[in-house]
């Protein structure tokens, strides 16, 4: 497979505090590939600097062989973007809002067909506020997918959605995988780490601690001789809850 | 490097994005508010107070002699609103400011007929006592006359009236409104709309769209254009039609109040991108609103002439933008004038917003 995505001694710095300090990673084709860290590790500026909207300090990120700082025009095509936050317009539209977006990557989309990929067409004259944070993020999916890009990048997708919803997600994000689409998401839940991607990389503090796969990051700990004090559980809580309330997506 | 592909269609973009941000103005409850309730009231309340035209009030008292020709002739004078009351009830009202001065007439003899006349005035008000005096002067120096034979005085004064149009305080008041909801769309709406798109990642998340962020802000200016363009139609319309708002000069006078409201949003909006560049912050930008819009809506003869203000003042007041646009519009309507006399004025407006743009250009912070 090839290199989607090539990362080489990024480094990020305001003033003196280096956000990003001279990592190096590339992601491959058709991979959902996770970055783990808990909050302030560098994720979301590292997300950001591939997505065109920060400017790196040095180092080289290539999107589908194409430089980021030198041609960020060719990158925004060719890439989908979900921020941390909803970040639509207000008081206009599910299906207007994908119009415009259609406009501003300059593609002919049909709005209810992406509606219906994300099973939202039912909510096609609702309000982004008017839907639940699944709802939420399944429109802000769907807004990455408009210019058929080759890499979407979904910053923190699940956060604060409950179990149902991110297990609802979770599903979504492997079907556009399997339609071909390279995926970067960030997350600090370990569960989403371990069950969606396919790698990972471990940061904290602007650095990349580990990369790999996460059977490999298990396998090299207990190598290490690492034994857990407690005997792993054949259910844990999540188990139950799930149990008790079925796996069936909630939504008003 | 390989596969270079073109930028999309900032044109289409453009318009769609428009077409959508005043779609969305329509739909937020604070620009229907703002934008077209508040000129309707303001307008009405306006167009009301021009209708109660009686510079003067004259009160009789009830024990005046009211049957002479001293009385009827102050009656007959069209900027006087007389009434008669007990004399207590009118020193009340004087004192209160609801009456400009007290007549009362005495006639002191009855053949040949002899009358005293009494007047009272308030010192509160020096200029409609002045009023009050020459004007009974002048009817008591007439009936002297008359009741002397004289027919032929030695002094006599030609008056003449130029045909003036008499302005109401719609005609001035209205004028103002255009600038105060130009100012208001331009300013309140770019810069509490910017910094939320700003918050939300809104604008983040249409930077990763290969639409360049000019376009994106273009299409925010012109989306409040025609906002704006609504809200003076409106004004305009409301005050023709239900006020009779003068113009001179009919539908070019129009016409020409609506290119001069063009260019003044464009320049006011120079100001909004200013503020909405300089910080993130609604809690920050009140103030800063605040600071550049009060003192205009004060200053800028929106609400009352520049000419009432103290004269250290006026020259500043001359040169605020709202004052500019304000100014232009009374030349072209109540004062009657050219089109071409509020080129001056209008590039005094242009000159702000150009430094604005340019400020803008310097200091906007996208996040």
């Amino acid at each position: 497979m090839t290199d989607i995505i090539s990362v080489k001694n990024l480094i990020k710095q305001y003033g003196n505090f280096s956000a990003v300090n001279d990592i190096s990673f590339s992601v491959k084709e058709g991979e959902i590939f996770g970055i783990l860290g808990p909050n302030g590790a560098g994720k979301t500026t590292t997300l950001e600097i591939m997505e065109t909207l920060k400017p790196l300090t040095s180092g080289e990120v290539l999107i589908d062989n194409i430089d980021v700082t030198k041609h960020p025009w060719d990158v925004k095509r060719r890439i989908g973007v979900q921020l941390q936050s909803t970040a639509f317009y207000p008081e206009v539209k599910l299906t207007e809002l994908l119009d415009m977006f259609a406009a501003m990557y300059d593609v002919t989309i049909d709005p209810m067909e992406m509606l219906r990929e994300v099973e939202l067409e039912d909510k096609a004259n609702s309000y982004v506020k008017q839907l639940s944070g699944g709802q939420q993020q399944r429109f802000s999916i769907a807004s990455t997918l408009i210019n058929q890009p080759k890499v979407i990048f979904l910053d923190e997708p699940t956060t604060g959605l409950d179990p149902q919803a991110r297990i609802h997600l979770w599903e979504m994000v492997r079907k556009i995988n399997k339609a071909g689409v390279t995926i970067v998401l960030t997350t600090h839940y370990m569960d989403e780490a371990e069950q969606l991607c396919d790698r990972l990389a471990i940061m904290d503090h602007g650095k990349i601690l580990k990369l790999g796969t996460p059977k490999t990051f298990i396998k090299d700990l207990l190598d290490a001789g690492f034994k857990k004090e407690v005997k792993p559980e054949p259910a844990n809580l999540e188990d139950v809850f799930l149990n008790l309330t079925g796996r069936q997506l909630r939504e008003g | 490097m390989k596969k270079i592909y073109r930028r999309p269609h900032q044109i289409r973009a453009f318009f769609v994005m428009m077409k959508y941000f005043f779609l969305a103005q329509t739909r937020n409850p604070a620009t229907f508010a703002f934008g077209f309730l508040f000129p309707v009231v303001f307008i009405s309340i306006f167009g009301l107070i021009g209708n109660s035209t009686a510079p003067l009030t004259i009160g009789f008292p009830a024990t005046s002699n009211l049957n002479n020709p001293i009385i009827t002739a102050i009656k007959q004078q069209s900027i006087v609103k007389t009434q008669v009351a007990p004399e207590t009830q009118l020193e009340k009202d004087m004192k209160k400011g609801n009456l400009s001065g007290i007549i009362s007439v005495k006639q002191t003899s009855q053949n040949p007929p002899r009358y005293q006349v009494n007047v009272i005035t308030s010192t509160a008000s020096p200029q409609t006592a002045a009023d009050i005096t020459s004007l009974v002067n002048l009817i008591v120096d007439q009936e002297n006359l008359r009741a002397a034979g004289v027919t032929d005085p030695t002094i006599t004064i030609k008056k003449q009236q130029l045909a003036g149009r008499q302005i109401r305080y719609i005609d001035f008041a209205l004028p103002g409104q255009m600038g105060f909801a130009l100012l208001s769309t331009a300013i309140f709406g770019t810069v509490f709309g910017l910094i939320y798109l700003k918050k939300a990642l809104v604008l983040k998340r249409m930077f990763a769209t290969p639409t360049r962020a000019i376009t994106i802000l273009l299409a925010q200016g012109g989306s409040r254009l025609i906002m704006a363009v609504l809200q003076v139609l409106l004004i305009l319309i409301l005050g023709i039609v239900a006020f009779k708002f003068y113009l001179p000069h009919g539908w070019i006078t129009f016409v020409e109040l609506l290119i001069l409201s063009i260019i003044a949003l464009v320049a006011f909006l120079g100001f909004g991108y200013f503020m909405a560049g300089l910080v993130n912050d609604e809690n920050a930008a009140g103030p800063m609103v605040n600071l550049i819009t009060l003192p205009q809506f004060l200053l800028s003869g929106t609400f009352f002439p520049i000419t009432d203000l103290p004269n250290w003042l006026q020259p500043i007041a001359n040169f605020l933008p709202l004052s500019f646009f304000n100014a232009a519009v009374r030349k072209i309507t109540t004062e009657g004038g050219d089109f071409t006399q509020t080129i001056p004025l209008m590039i005094g407006l242009i000159i702000w917003g150009a430094v604005m743009y340019i400020l803008a250009a310097k200091t906007f912070k996208w996040e």
